[in-house]
């Protein structure tokens, strides 16, 4: 792939508490952000399994990001 | 009506299986008045020309043990399939690539300059590696090509029941053995010769708060024979892996290695296992926690021992 042009899929998990609410706050205050980031809500960042990192990746993810 | 036809057969495998196979002792003589053994290459001199030979569907049940790690396991594996009515991928390597299957953390040059250039016992000026076919005065000769990746059975052919183990318990085997000669097995797609729950709920070993402040090998603690074993901060894979072995290693206190495989619904066991582990570690310091799994050796090869190609990591790339 060429690096320009190049637009990285990034898989966001987040807290519903703080990242989750941060992000829905951009939202609401109308904030511009790339596209790129995917966001899958979590009740608690624990809740994240090591094996969604692994899984996200194997389905072709280019980066995850775990919030919270 | 005619004996229950049998077959084993192994791929990439170290003989294990075949010998747990044999440790039914006696009980070999019961099988051979219940089954007739039509192809086993460690036990019974069959040729693959017999194998090629039988119709379609002759055998009943074919135990498969071994990965597929070159050509001439993924033609038998083929072959055998298109023999038997019912396969069953037998033991680690079959299931999930086993103890052949570690080979995945290396590409295939890797292993190859490893082999014929790099051990301190080799010379090889030449650098001659093993080709596919070789011209000879007497005519050609050809050898199984080496994959780039050891493969489960699964992956190349359909397999009806999963058997794990390394090597199965030759118990669990004779109990299997029973159950298809008496025509009793469970749906297609089960497992067998084990339990649907992990290791920890058959360990005798007495379970409280898990706080592990430091990990060690088992030979640097005294360990304590009652309370269970990752308590004491060895990694034992218990909490991750199919019950069924009748707890051999944590019975002797030994952490359990995970032969037996991932539970079901477990799509990556090592990934499995860093959680359990990270609800281990008594910490709340980031550094420390760091510090704390830093003393597990080999963390790949240690949670991936026996299901690197049935994981998701699957490969080095
Ligand atoms: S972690 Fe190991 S020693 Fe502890 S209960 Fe589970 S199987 Fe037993
Ligand atoms: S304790 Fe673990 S490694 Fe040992 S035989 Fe049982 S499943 Fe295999």
């Amino acid at each position: 792939m060429e690096k320009k042009g190049f637009e990285p899929k990034i898989i966001a998990f987040l807290c519903n508490w703080c990242s989750y609410g941060g992000a829905d706050l951009a939202g609401v205050s109308r904030l511009q952000y790339p596209p790129n980031v995917r966001i899958v809500r979590v009740m608690c960042s624990g809740r994240v399994d090591p094996t969604f990192v692994f899984k996200a990746l194997s389905d072709g993810a280019d980066g995850v990001m775990v919030a919270g | 009506m005619s004996k229950l036809k049998l077959a084993s057969y192994w791929g990439s495998a170290c003989g294990g299986c075949d010998v747990a196979i044999l440790d039914i002792h006696e009980k070999i003589v019961d099988l051979a008045n219940a089954a007739d053994i039509v192809f086993w290459p460690i036990a019974v001199d069959f040729k693959y020309s017999d194998l090629e030979a039988y119709e379609d569907g002759y055998i009943d049940v074919c135990l498969f043990h071994g990965a597929v790690r070159n050509s001439e396991n993924e033609h038998i594996a083929k072959l055998l399939r298109q023999k038997s009515k019912v396969m069953v991928a037998f033991g680690a390597c079959a299931i999930t690539g086993g103890i052949p299957g570690l080979a995945n953390f290396k590409k295939k040059e890797d292993i190859f300059a490893r082999a014929y250039f790099d051990t301190p016992s080799t010379q090889n000026k030449g650098k001659v590696l093993p080709t596919t076919v070789l011209q000879m005065p007497e005519g050609e000769i050809d050898i199984p090509e080496f994959y780039k990746d050891v493969k489960c059975l699964a992956d190349v052919i359909d397999v009806e029941f999963y058997m794990p183990g390394c090597p199965p318990t030759s118990e669990q085997i004779w109990n299997v053995v029973l159950a298809i000669v008496t025509g009793q097995l469970p749906p297609v797609g089960s497992f067998v010769g084990c339990e649907d729950r992990a290791l920890c709920n058959t360990c005798g070993r007495t379970k409280t708060d898990k706080k592990v402040k430091k990990f060690y090998r088992p030979h640097e603690i005294l360990v304590d024979p009652d309370s269970c074993l990752l308590e004491q901060g060895l990694v034992c894979m218990g909490p991750v892996t199919r019950a069924g072995c009748g707890n051999q290693c944590t019975g002797a206190n030994t952490p359990c290695s995970g032969c037996y495989g991932p539970l079901s619904g477990v799509v990556d066991v090592g990934a499995k296992f860093i959680g359990a582990l990270a609800s281990v570690v008594d910490t709340d310091s980031p550094e420390e926690a760091d510090k704390i799994i830093s003393d597990v050796l080999d963390p790949a090869g240690t949670f991936y021992r026996y299901a690197l190609p049935g994981s998701l990591l699957r490969r080095a790339k």
